[in-house]
């Protein structure tokens, strides 16, 4: 079965350090490049994290993942770099199409923007087992029902997924046309997902009086078999963090 | 009047909220396979709230989207966990106003569930994307009004009207179907208004 999750196993310094620091990482590069508000600002960060991803030895996995939003930034380009209401100066022309700076400049500010924000979550969501995050998340406080909520749904979906197929190959060979025109891929997409979908709600049950039996609604408090505590180079690389923000801040007022 | 926002957050609510999570996963994977110009990622979200209620279906929303855009590196959906929140929310409220038992209701469900969705999105978008929504036929409609020069808002907007509405009114009357198909015992679990009779 195939997980959602990104994780990558390897053992480097970024699958080591604590989920909390590469969360405070996210907020600072997100936050603190919105706040300087500068173009090199956003280029500092995606330069910090394009250095951790390739240090962190994940920079191919990396690649697919921007791929993907690369087309919603070249529409960008496209419509703002043409038809932006502020365009005057002429930037450069592609036989009829004009492009104007003030246009490019926005798009430019937007993807700088949607590009720092991607490294950001990548160098995250590459290095942190879901399961040790909600681990984290539990001894740092949250209810153990909503670390319940978060790891379920990445058991639930690779089974889904599974069904997926089962029902998919159930269907067509009673005949069921998954190809062709639009409207014949739109009928039969009602045959395919009602199965899938009124099984899985019809499991739920049965989960639910699994866990309950189980004692999931005990309001005991747990232990746990792997002790997730901030070393001291996590709770350093926070603090540094902190000023980084601060100094986003100053940044915004002195210049 | 029941009282609409009335939850019951025990198990079976629980363990509804990744299951529709689940669902919201399958719909989008199933309209790429069948290469469908929608969504249909919110289906999970509005059978959490037509089931568990607004407060449910407003977790099962925000809980989909928060919950996508920290482990599959999608910060894009991040930004939508609002909108989906939202979603979640109306149709609830329209499902405990008793609106999902007809197809008429559904109807009206799905034209609220769409507003709302184009209400939350529309600032998101021009906020992160100057505008666009990353759809083809949404984007067409925002560059023709851009070239006309109407506001970019309104660009925006009538952008989200082309792209959500259609798509949340097909996801809801999928909901209804699916709905309407459910066993009873299912669905009692989620009946607020129940109560235990004693034989005595």
């Amino acid at each position: 079965m195939k997980s959602i999750s990104l994780y990558v196993d390897k053992d480097t310094y970024l699958t080591r350090m604590h989920p909390f620091t590469k969360l405070c990482y996210i907020l600072t590069a997100v936050v603190a490049s919105l706040i300087a508000g500068k173009l090199w600002a956003f280029a500092i960060f995606i330069g910090i994290s394009l250095v951790m991803l390739i240090s962190g030895k994940i920079m191919k996995k990396v690649f697919p993942l921007i791929a993907f939003s690369f087309t919603i930034l070249i529409t960008i380009f496209l419509i703002h770099g043409l038809f932006n209401h502020e365009n005057a100066n002429l930037m450069f022309q592609l036989g009829p199409l004009k492009f104007y700076r003030e246009g490019m400049m926005y798009a430019l500010r937007i993807s700088c923007n949607v590009l720092n924000m991607l490294l950001a979550f990548a160098v995250f969501v590459l290095t942190t087992k879901p399961a040790e995050l909600v681990e984290d998340l539990e001894q740092a406080g949250f209810s153990p029902k909503i670390g319940y909520v978060i790891s379920s749904v990445f058991q639930i979906v690779p089974q889904m997924s599974g069904t997926m197929n089962t029902i998919m190959d159930a269907q067509r060979s009673r005949g069921l046309e998954t190809e062709g025109n639009l409207i014949t891929r739109a009928k039969s997409f009602l045959p395919l997902i009602s199965p899938v979908v009124m099984s899985s709600l019809i499991n739920t049950r049965e989960r639910a009086i699994a866990l309950e039996i189980r004692g999931f609604e005990a309001g005991q408090k747990k232990t746990y078999l792997r002790e997730g505590k901030m070393k001291t180079s996590d709770r350093v690389l926070c603090l540094v963090m902190a000023v980084v923000i601060a100094g986003a801040i100053v940044v915004r007022i002195v210049f | 009047m029941k009282n609409i926002f009335k939850t019951k957050l025990n198990t079976a609510s629980l363990v509804l909220i990744p299951a529709c999570i689940g669902i919201n996963y399958l719909g989008k994977l199933f309209a790429s396979v069948l290469k469908l110009p929608l969504w249909l990622d919110s289906i999970g979200t509005c059978i959490g709230g037509a089931l568990g209620g607004p407060i449910i279906g407003a977790i099962c929303g925000a809980a989909n989207n928060l919950i996508y855009g920290f482990t599959t590196g999608d910060s894009i959906t991040l930004v939508y966990a609002l909108t989906s929140l939202g979603i979640g929310l109306v149709v609830g409220i329209m499902a405990r106003l008793g609106k999902m038992e007809k197809v008429n209701g559904a109807l009206l469900t799905s034209l609220a569930g769409g507003l709302a969705a184009v209400l939350i999105s529309t600032p998101l978008n021009v906020i992160f994307w100057g505008g666009t929504t990353g759809n083809v036929w949404g984007d067409a409609v925002f560059a023709a009004t851009q070239a006309a020069n109407l506001p970019v808002v309104l660009g925006s907007f009538l952008d989200e009207v082309v792209v959500d509405v259609p798509d949340k009114i097909i996801t809801v009357l999928i909901v209804f179907a699916i709905l309407k198909g459910l066993p009873k015992k299912l669905t009692a679990l989620y009946d607020v208004n129940d109560s235990v009779e004693s034989l005595d």
